[in-house]
């Protein structure tokens, strides 16, 4: 188990973080450039100085600032660390970097053994500079291995790799993370790359691990707006529910009434199948949750409700047409459409707000028009904290993951 | 292998296919016009033609030397009595330059290089400056700095030793004169070694000693070898310092300007050939070394 509670101090902020990863377990550790991930892996590696830190490894204290303090320099922490710069020795060959650790072989049979596993058994006596950046990695990967080191720590290793190399290559390190028990932490800025890695996601921004838990369920439930943000929310929908039907933009907002109230609070006592609105989006449309500027006397000057709460519209949680059984009906403006990927990107307004959204089909607008539904968007407060998701089994409140979290 | 190991294995292949280190893209079919290689072919020539001249005027002084050096003035230079001493002289100063060198410039080029030091372009510009200073003021200013008359000549005469035409005083001539490119030198050949590699060596066990051992060396070791092989040179060849300081005992430079001044240039010249001689081994091994390390991590 490798246990990590770190405070180091940076120019900007102070990144304050708490891991636990278990043996064979793969955590990645996401958010934008500069949030702190590298630091927090250098403390557990030893190569910067804490303010605080209880890090231990395998029962092993590795750095304690409380007493008894304890401070094991590097090389004696047993903890590998893989860059993006794989870091090979460019004077030694392939066969010397990969027996570079203590006990390890030259000639053994265990080097041969992983050689072929990684497919590089063709460039033992090869130098670092004549292969690629794949080859390079599994080298740099081969070597951690050999060394035995307790722990892996991925900073951002494939970085600059093509596609198709960075899923071979996590594909592999999940496998051998899993065949050796070694808890590993990987750092990832692209969401893609950490859900494909790890089994636990902490969601990283100023230095704070603002969510942690399963990778799909930090996407489908974020806990705060910001969470959202980086998870790749891209359109944010002030919204509240009104039993008037809506001169036009958002409908359904399940769990909340015409006050903004969450619905738990509200709708509980309702009796008159308000609840079963709160709790069940598949139902027919209740209401038309109004834009700002239809939603009366409580409505703010800006086009904000008087409510605060906003749907968070993930790009890829969208489907084309009204479908309200299945989350937010949006209908606005079509302003953008542009091919991407092997679909389309399109872009509506909504209540004065981008909303963009990531279709199978080039989208037919009615009128200039275009009407989507957002499958069971996250609701956030006004402070930024999820209060609640149009979700069919009706969760609301607070939705922070299981795991570790230090909002 | 497991099928992720084959996937990347396949995925390697591909890579490998690709465009490895060294390759070169494949010739455009079409190319460019007659005219252009015309053109492009007679620039090169004309740029290799220029580059000749300036190597062979470059190299003009050398290639005078041996057309003018006689087999018969050179053997009655060097085989008059105590005319190889100086020889001597220079060699041993040399080497115990390069030991001051070694053992004082190497752990400030570290520091340097890692910027260990605060305001490093302090330090910097004050090396500069010892490498801008004529070494015959250098030589003006050591006098008054360690001569007889100043506090550390005293200190010196105490330790029953002097400062002032002595074997100590060359010494003491060529370090100055040699030093900035020694430790500008190193500081850059153990600057262009990657702290991450150093880093990962230790995370893969190595305590710093073995670091400095396995990975710090053998990189920059190329690098210093050039560099000690520059300070080399230089303190073979100090002049300017060394004529004001110690004029005796005396090297090879003094008496190749001793034998100028007493016998005329054709009595100096085979003097030159040895300070050639001596000076320039240290220097090309260096670098043949260099390039070799170079070729070898190329692959």
């Amino acid at each position: 188990m490798l246990s990590a509670a770190v405070e180091v101090d940076r120019r900007d902020f102070l990144v304050c973080a708490e891991l636990a990863v278990a043996p064979g377990e793969r955590l990645a550790l996401f958010g934008p450039s500069g949030a702190g991930k590298t630091t927090i892996l250098e403390a557990v590696a030893g190569l910067v100085r804490p303010r605080r830190a209880q890090i231990t490894l395998g029962g092993r204290v590795l750095t304690s600032t409380a007493p008894p303090r304890a401070d094991v320099p590097p090389w004696r922490r047993r903890v590998g660390l893989l860059r993006q710069d794989p870091g090979l020795f460019p004077h030694l060959s392939v066969r010397a970097n990969l027996a570079y650790g203590p006990g390890s072989d030259r000639h053994g049979q265990e080097l041969g053994a992983l050689a072929a596993r990684l497919g590089i058994e063709g460039l033992l006596d090869a130098m670092p500079a004549r292969l690629s950046g794949g080859q390079q990695h599994r080298v740099a990967l081969g070597r951690l291995l050999l060394a035995r080191c307790d722990a892996l720590l991925l900073d951002e290793p494939y970085a600059g790799l093509d596609a198709s190399l960075r899923r071979g290559l996590t594909d592999l390190v999940r496998t051998l993370v899993a065949d050796r028990r070694v808890p590993s932490v990987l750092v990832a800025h692209e969401l893609e790359e950490a859900q494909a890695f790890a089994d636990q996601l902490a969601v990283l921004d100023h230095g704070v691990i603002l969510q942690a838990g399963a990778p799909g369920e930090v996407v489908r439930q974020p806990a705060s707006r910001r969470v959202a943000e980086l998870v790749g929310y891209l359109g944010f929908v002030p919204v509240t529910r009104s039993r008037r039907p809506g001169p036009s933009g958002v409908h359904v907002l399940p769990g909340l009434d015409t006050e903004g109230r969450a619905a738990g609070d509200t709708l509980s006592g309702d009796g008159t199948g308000a609840g079963q609105e709160a709790f069940a989006v598949a139902g027919p449309v209740a209401g038309t949750v109004a834009p700002a500027e239809a939603a009366g006397p409580a409505a703010r000057p800006g086009g904000e409700p008087a409510t605060g709460i906003v749907a968070g519209i993930h790009p890829e949680r969208v489907v084309p047409g009204a479908q309200p059984g299945r989350g937010l009906v949006l209908t606005g403006p079509l302003t953008v459409v542009r091919p991407s990927g092997a679909g389309w990107e399109a872009e509506l307004m909504v209540a004065g707000h981008r909303i963009t959204c990531r279709l199978p089909d080039r989208p037919e607008p009615d009128n200039g028009q275009l009407t989507v539904t957002a499958l069971d968007p996250p609701l956030f407060g006004p402070g930024g904290t999820a209060v609640g998701q149009a979700e069919q089994d009706g969760a609301v409140g607070s939705s922070y993951g299981p795991g570790r979290t230090a909002p | 292998m497991s099928s992720a190991a084959s996937n990347v294995a396949a995925a390697g292949s591909g890579v490998r296919g690709d465009s490895g280190p060294g390759r070169r893209p494949p010739a455009s079919p079409g190319g460019p016009p007659h005219s252009a290689r015309v053109v492009r072919s007679a620039s090169g020539a004309i740029s290799v033609a220029a580059a000749l001249v300036i190597w062979l005027a470059l190299l003009g002084p050398v290639i005078t030397l041996l057309m003018h050096i006689s087999p018969g003035a050179a053997r009655t230079a060097l085989t008059s009595p105590g005319a190889l001493e100086p020889l001597v002289v220079s060699v041993e100063s040399g080497a115990v330059t390069l030991a001051v060198l070694l053992v004082l410039g190497t752990p400030l080029a570290w520091l340097l290089a890692r910027g260990r030091l605060p305001f490093p372009r302090v330090w910097e510009a004050g090396l500069l400056l010892v490498l801008l200073l004529p070494p015959l003021v250098i030589g003006l200013l050591l006098v008054f700095m360690v001569g007889p008359f100043t506090p550390v000549g005293h200190g010196l005469e105490a330790l029953h030793l002097s400062a002032s035409n002595t074997f100590l005083a060359l010494v003491i001539a060529q370090v100055y004169e040699s030093a900035p490119y020694y430790v500008l030198g190193a500081q850059a050949a153990i600057g262009s070694v990657d702290p991450r590699l150093e880093q990962q060596a230790a995370l893969l066990g190595d305590r710093p000693r073995r670091v400095l051992r396995r990975v710090t060396l053998p990189l920059a070791g190329p690098g210093l070898a050039m560099a000690l092989a520059v300070a080399w040179a230089r303190a073979m060849g100090a002049f300017g310092a060394v004529i004001i300081v110690a004029y005796h005992p005396y090297g090879l430079p003094l008496q190749i300007w001793t034998t100028l001044q007493e016998t005329g240039l054709d009595s100096a010249l085979p003097f030159a050939v040895v300070l050639l001689v001596v000076a320039l081994p240290l220097p090309l091994a260096a670098y043949v070394w260099s390039a070799r390390a170079q070729r070898r991590r190329r692959g």
